[in-house]
């Protein structure tokens, strides 16, 4: 009922509209039997210009507001200049913004045909049109070589450190499933193939291969501060995006092609907490936990490529310490492996022939 | 008198000088009509009802975003179980944002707006009868309309409507498993079929707008002398026609993939620890082959709405457009470039970093033609006397949005920065304005401007008005302060998982706020529109010759108004006149404007 009501209203209004809009017409002004739009450009002009300042307002108004709940700081190396160059950008975008702004609704008011002047025919100007040429191709030329200079040293792999950490992260409808390659430090051989692969062993790991044996798989993502760590990528089903937004990192996850990314943490969950305390805004208390904001931060790891209907909730938490603390923990981490006598992996004999897929088994 | 045969065109000119008097029945001449005019109102009326339905679609999914801890009983009577205790379904609200994409980009702003435009102004503006094949013609407009009811069709089946994203990217649209996720069953087959006959028709379309810029023009008409709506028109015909194939052949391999098990776009696919059989194909090559059009495609989105603004921005400025042929050879580089930046769609899919770096390079370029034209539009107002009719109101508002969003492409166009903002709320606001809100304030322009040549009478300047002050603050509101969602992963049905990214949601509300009121705004136009049809203030004829009758609302030297108010089949009664000058002579040797039918005084020197 009250949405109906809702309704009636809204189409009584637009009636109401159109009638007062006929009655304008009906009191327009003629001039040599036309319509003269004098009057109408006189205050259209103003609303323009009104306009003009409400927008400079506005924008203003979103940075005052806005800055302060978005995401904080870069909490990896090539964040800090990623986030440089976004300012730099920002910055000479902003200026052209304001300008150009200015000049448009500017015009549009003071030239409008109610001030009872004549048009200037003024088709072209070459030396005005270089110039309005050339100066965005130099400022670009900069902006272009910082990002592509950025760019290739974030992914310039002979550059890497050694003594990287390699962490696997794959994506699965709805989760994510993070590989440590445990105390030896290297993983586990994996076989895509039907032997292999099982819903006991999704990710297909080679148990005879001994290095597989300490793997473990983590439900938290773990991060040791200033320690280089190479995030190794994939996929199960469909597409994910590996997505840690603290450190600006973001990668596909492939189902069947393997990606990566090399990036470097360089403040620990508690150095964040500490720098979010002295923010105003990270003091206020929050209502669902009632505590100040600061005290509950944490990094966190979200899927950034559409992956089907709980895309949204591919949520995992990223722990960032210090070295000692993570040798703790990694010395508290049970591998995935059980000795063979006492599990082996099932070998169903319907599994083991050849699958077809299941679209081609559901149309049947 | 509109007749619908084909040969009705060369008839007229042996007997032009009296009338005949076809009896047309009410199919020949509304529904399976031939002439250019009507299948323009048959293109823009049909992108009228997609754009209120692809808007409607917005409005449902950004109840859910802005309050996503409410209930909405109404929608359960709208959706059933798609909202059951009337909240939006997670399956539901995938479908919502995946039609909303493929409806407003394609069915609105590349068929609504090229159709319509391209339609009704290619011919009147180059001075012909019609196009070069008016059958071809209609077709474009049925395969488009059936693309349409199959689109539409898809929301009616068990299973919903596609709901993988309208970039329709495998596996999760590859693989034909409703348990995967439910739009990728027969929803997903209705979408590839939609649009194959989308592609069919934007194919038909802009081979007959090329041939017909190409060899239709009239006595005179040479290249440099088409007002900017035919170019731009002409090259968003050309990128189409060069794009669509792409992703008509990746479609087709899509399909295939979902029918018949081949593995196009899948490898190693993995469903709760079951290996699928595909083997060998790449969900990245499907990619490419979409935004090989995906890219171009938004430019076949833009240049209609640049061309339409130029012309629009001039005739209201009673001033030549600045840069004529700058203007033109901007579009020519941005057609250009715009096949090869596609992969700026791409960079965080594990892409060779150095084509990362030589597509940011490409991407970064196409700010100076864009610059360029912006400048050249100011240029033109500067120093005007500038009509501030609805028609130059929504001019300005696409200049202003355009540069808006176009300055934010720079950000994300630079691989380095668009590691952070791939995929988040800063690229919807990014794209919504420099494409999406551009394109309409483009085409809202075109259509309150061209309304007296499409049905003889004005639309309302009061509703006008009204409705360009709700779009253009409304549209700031909602996409401005998404900008600072930086973060913000895109569709997420909610964000109450992360901690991260839960400290933005009075800002949701505030913009589903602002999207509910814009949509009521673009209700108003689509009253004005309708009821100025049949009540809308008549254009007054200015002069009668041979019993025609002639005006030129705006005083406009292109030639559409030298032919009379009525609408003609075959435009002109007589012969086609001849054109002896450029498009812009507004202003000049003491005249307010100087038709380009208006032959050279002696000794005068065209402007060239």
């Amino acid at each position: 009922m009250v949405t109906f009501l809702v309704f009636a209203t809204i189409v009584l209004l637009l009636a109401v509209l159109v009638l007062i809009a006929k009655a304008s017409e009906l009191a327009a002004d003629l001039k040599d039997g036309k319509v003269s739009y004098v009057n109408q450009s006189k205050w259209n002009g103003y609303f323009l210009l009104s306009f003009l300042i409400f927008m400079f307002v506005g924008s203003a108004m979103c940075f005052k507001i806005l800055m302060p709940v978005m995401i904080p700081k870069a909490a990896s190396i090539h964040g800090v200049k990623t986030d440089f160059l976004f300012n730099v950008t920002m910055l000479i975008i902003g200026i052209v913004f304001v300008l150009t702004q200015i000049a448009l609704f500017y015009f549009a008011y003071r030239y409008n045909e109610s001030k009872g002047h004549e048009a200037y025919f003024y088709p072209h100007n070459n030396t005005l049109e270089v110039i309005w040429t050339v100066i965005p191709s130099i400022v670009l030329t900069g902006l272009i070589a910082m990002g592509m200079y950025e760019w290739m040293k974030i992914f310039d792999a002979s550059a890497r450190d050694k003594n990287m950490m390699v962490i696997e992260a794959t994506g699965k409808q709805f989760n994510w499933m993070l590989r440590y390659s445990g105390k030896d430090g290297k993983f586990g051989e994996r076989i895509i193939d039907q032997a292999h692969v099982s819903p006991t062993n999704e990710l297909g790991i080679n148990w005879e291969d001994p290095k597989s044996h300490d793997d473990f798989m983590s439900d938290k993502l773990y991060l040791v501060k200033n320690k280089p760590v190479l995030m190794k990528l994939g996929a199960q089903d469909v597409l994910h995006s590996f997505f840690l937004p603290h450190f600006r990192v973001k990668m596909d996850c492939v189902p069947g092609i393997p990606t990566e990314f090399y990036f470097t943490p360089t403040m620990t969950t508690e150095e964040m907490r500490t720098y979010l305390s002295t923010q105003p805004w990270w003091q206020t208390i929050n209502p669902e936990t009632g505590q100040p904001r600061w005290q509950t931060f944490r990094y966190e790891l979200a899927c950034a490529e559409l992956c089907g209907k709980s895309h949204f909730g591919m949520e995992r938490d990223v722990i960032v310490v210090e070295q000692r603390e993570y040798d703790e923990w990694l010395a508290k981490q049970t591998p995935m492996y059980t000795p063979p006598v006492a599990e082996t992996p099932v070998v169903d004999s319907a599994k083991a022939e050849v699958k077809k897929p299941t679209a081609m088994l559901e149309k049947k | 008198m509109e007749t619908a045969t084909a040969h009705a065109t060369e008839h007229h000119e042996h007997v032009h000088g009296h009338e005949e008097h076809h009896e047309e029945t009410f199919l020949t001449k509304y529904i399976f009509s031939q002439d250019h005019k009507m299948i323009s109102k048959q293109f823009l009326i049909t992108g009228i009802f997609w754009g209120v339905v692809g808007g409607l679609l917005s409005v449902l999914f950004r109840l859910q975003l802005g309050w996503p801890n409410e209930t909405f009983p109404f929608l359960e009577s709208f959706l059933g179980k798609w909202a059951e205790g009337g909240k939006i379904s997670q399956e539901f609200y995938y479908a919502l944002v995946t039609m909303h994409g493929t409806i407003l980009v394609f069915f609105v702003l590349t068929g609504g707006l090229s159709g319509t435009f391209a339609n009704l102004l290619i011919p009147y503006q180059v001075g012909s009868r019609d196009m070069a094949s008016p059958f071809i013609n209609m077709l474009s407009y049925w395969f488009f309309l059936g693309a349409g009811v199959v689109m539409f069709f898809s929301f009616f089946i068990q299973t919903g409507p596609a709901s993988g994203g309208w970039t329709a990217y495998p596996p999760i649209n590859g693989l034909r498993n409703t348990a995967v996720n439910l739009g990728s069953g027969l929803g997903f087959d209705l979408w590839i079929l939609g649009m194959t006959l989308f592609i069919v028709s934007a194919l038909l379309g802009g081979l007959n707008y090329i041939a017909t810029v190409l060899n239709m023009r009239t006595k005179g008409m040479n290249m440099f002398r088409l007002p900017l709506t035919i170019w731009a028109l002409m090259f968003t015909a050309v990128i189409g026609v060069l794009s669509f194939p792409a992703l008509l052949a990746g479609c087709v391999l899509l399909e295939f993939d979902r029918l018949l098990d081949t593995s196009f776009y899948l490898n190693n696919i993995i469903i709760n620890g079951n290996l699928l059989g595909y083997k060998g194909g790449s969900p990245i090559l499907f990619q490419h082959l979409f935004w090989f059009l995906g890219h171009p495609e938004v430019y076949i989105i833009i240049l209609p709405a640049m061309g339409l603004v130029s012309e629009v921005l001039s005739t209201q400025s009673r001033k030549p457009i600045f840069g004529y042929k700058a203007m033109i050879f901007s579009i020519l580089a941005i057609l250009v470039l715009s096949f090869i930046v596609w992969a700026h769609h791409m960079f965080v899919t594990g892409l060779n970093p150095n084509l990362g770096a030589i597509f940011t390079l490409f991407t970064l370029l196409i700010a100076i033609p864009s610059a360029i034209k912006v400048f050249n539009w100011i240029g033109t107002v500067w120093k005007g006397k500038v009509r501030l009719v609805t028609a130059a109101l929504f001019a300005i508002g696409f200049v202003s949005m355009f540069i808006t969003g176009g300055l934010t492409g720079i950000i994300l166009g630079n691989s380095a920065i668009d590691i952070q903002l791939h995929d988040t709320m800063f690229v919807v606001a990014h794209f919504h304005i420099v494409m999406g809100v551009s394109a309409f304030f483009g085409m809202f322009a075109g259509v309150y401007h061209w309304y007296p040549r499409l049905y003889g009478r004005y639309m309302n300047e009061t509703l006008g008005q009204i409705h360009f002050y709700i779009t253009l603050i409304g549209a700031y509101a909602i996409f401005f302060p998404m900008h600072f969602m930086t973060g913000l992963p895109r569709r997420y049905y909610t964000y109450a998982n992360f901690e991260t990214f839960n400290n933005f949601n009075f800002l949701a509300e505030f913009i589903s706020i602002a999207a509910i009121i814009v949509f009521i705004g673009q209700i108003i136009f689509v009253v004005n529109f309708f009821y100025s049809i049949f009540n809308g203030r008549k254009v007054a004829a200015e002069k009668t010759v041979d019993g025609h009758d002639y005006a030129n609302p705006w005083g406009t030297t292109t030639m559409e108004w030298s032919a009379p108010i009525e609408r003609l089949h075959g435009n002109w009664p007589g012969d086609i006149p001849a054109v002896h000058r450029w498009p812009y002579d507004y202003s000049v040797n003491g005249r307010e404007y100087i038709p380009q039918t208006e032959a050279l005084k002696p000794g005068e020197v065209p402007h060239e």
